[in-house]
């Protein structure tokens, strides 16, 4: 063997070997979450209830600036949601309805919607632009958070 | 004019002032009519979801009970296909009693029964606003009934027998708890989906309130108990809670109604989130006054 074909070979094994690491490691990356996607999501909505009602305990505190941390962790949960309902997860567990799947497009906007929503929510906080946030506190849970309840979503059991 | 009939005119006012109602009320009937329609819900079942800016009342909507299927009807002002042509008597009798001009007996699918407690005021300016509103060309869906003699026998004996009818009050109570009780029993006919029913699919005004499993519940959805039950009712919320989830829908663990609750809160042209302040308050004391009830309504 020559050593130009040696070092071609070399050179073939290494990158070969970097290219199956960044596969495992990509494949790693992609498996987020416990596997379950209907615990995932439910999970995720009760973490985005909780950082809703800790913005509108902010908010009644006059403590405005602070909720731009919780409107950014809205924003990054509405990122995961599309993923979190795939095709088949429709279950008696979930307050899911099946209109998310016949109507994707729509679910998907809503979805895209409380993202950027939240983010502008977290923006004009962050600008200390107070009367600006509250104005659009008034009508967030309604029109972002309600736009997908209410046709997506089967009411849930009620808690005292 | 002298400094004694100035004061005097200003005790006036005062006094004047402080008899204005809890919901301070624009003049016009037909903006006062769109307040009512707003503490209606928006009266929603008459709208189509998702066309409230092309069919705003315009009927259409399907509904599926044990007797067929119904369909809500145009009630826009349109003279061919809607209520134009109809006096405002022949609206009021509609709402309050169930007959059309014709004579033929509505469903109470839309819930005459309860809207017989609305005062002729409001009524009246209701049919303003509903005449305010742009008319639709569309015309009504049949029903399709499957119970033989359902119209005939069934129906009126059911009326007879097990539909309570509420009094109407000689006007709108404007404040304190008979104004919440007004709002939320007649006007806002919160008992419809709230109240349980029975085996023959009457409310249980007994149990005021106190929710609906799957099975009885509107559109086949549970409904809560908003009594102030303390473990199954809305005992734990605070009377500001119950205000600012009317006004907001959201509620104190942070969720946001959704489905119908969520639908009568935005409401079409108005909802309960129009209401005011006073208005939500009255019905929220009204409804930490009522009897608790503890009736669990889960999965």
């Amino acid at each position: 063997m020559t050593v130009r074909s040696r070092v071609c070979g070399s050179v073939l094994v290494i990158v070969g070997t970097a290219l199956v690491a960044a596969a495992c490691a990509s494949s790693e990356m992609m498996k987020v979450g416990s596997g379950d996607p209907v615990a995932d999501r439910q999970r995720l909505m009760k973490n985005v209830g909780a950082n809703w009602a800790d913005i509108q305990a902010k908010a009644k505190a006059n403590n405005f600036e602070a909720i731009a941390v919780n409107a950014d962790t809205l924003a990054l949960n509405a990122m995961h949601v599309p993923a979190l309902f795939p095709k088949g997860s429709l279950t008696d567990k979930s307050k899911a309805k099946p209109e998310i799947w016949q109507k994707w497009d729509e679910f998907v906007k809503v979805a895209k919607n409380l993202e950027t929503q939240s983010e502008k929510l977290r923006d004009t906080a962050r600008a200390k632009k107070n009367d600006e946030v509250q104005a659009m506190l008034k009508d967030f849970g309604r029109n972002v958070c309600g736009a997908c309840h209410t046709p997506f979503r089967v009411p849930p059991p009620q808690r005292s | 004019m002298s400094a004694s009939r100035t004061l005097l005119v200003f005790l006036a006012g005062l006094v004047l002032g402080s008899a204005v109602p809890s919901g301070a009320q624009p003049r016009d009937p037909a903006a006062r009519g769109k307040y009512i329609f707003a503490a209606a819900g928006g009266c929603g079942c008459h709208t189509e979801k998702d066309r409230v800016d092309r069919g705003l009342n315009a009927g259409g909507r399907r509904y599926d009970g044990p007797f067929g299927t119904v369909y809500a009807t145009n009630i826009t002002p349109d003279p061919e296909t809607g209520i134009g042509k109809w006096t405002d008597e022949q609206v009021i009798t509609a709402i309050r009693s169930g007959r059309r001009p014709n004579g033929e007996r509505l469903l109470p699918v839309h819930p005459y029964p309860t809207f017989n407690g609305m005062a002729e005021e409001d009524l009246r300016t209701l049919v303003a606003y509903l005449r305010s509103v742009k008319p639709v060309k569309r015309a009504n869906t049949p029903k399709r009934i499957s119970v033989p003699l359902f119209e005939s026998v069934f129906l009126p004996a059911w009326l007879a027998y097990f539909a309570a009818r509420e009094t109407p009050p000689p006007t709108a109570p404007v404040s304190g708890l008979a104004r919440g009780e007004y709002l939320a029993r007649a006007v806002g006919h919160c008992g419809e989906c709230h109240t349980p029913r029975t085996v023959t699919m009457s409310l249980d005004n007994s149990r005021l309130f106190a929710g609906n499993p799957k099975s009885r519940g509107p559109e086949g959805s549970a409904v809560p108990n908003i009594t102030p039950d303390r473990d199954t009712g809305l005992g734990g919320w605070t009377e500001e809670q119950i205000v600012d989830y009317m006004a907001t829908g959201n509620k104190p663990d942070g969720d946001v109604a959704g489905g119908l609750m969520g639908e009568v809160i935005q409401g079409t042209s108005a909802g309960y989130k129009d209401l005011t302040r006073a208005d939500l308050t009255a019905i929220a004391r009204y409804l930490k006054s009522i009897p608790p009830v503890k009736n669990r309504i889960g999965e």
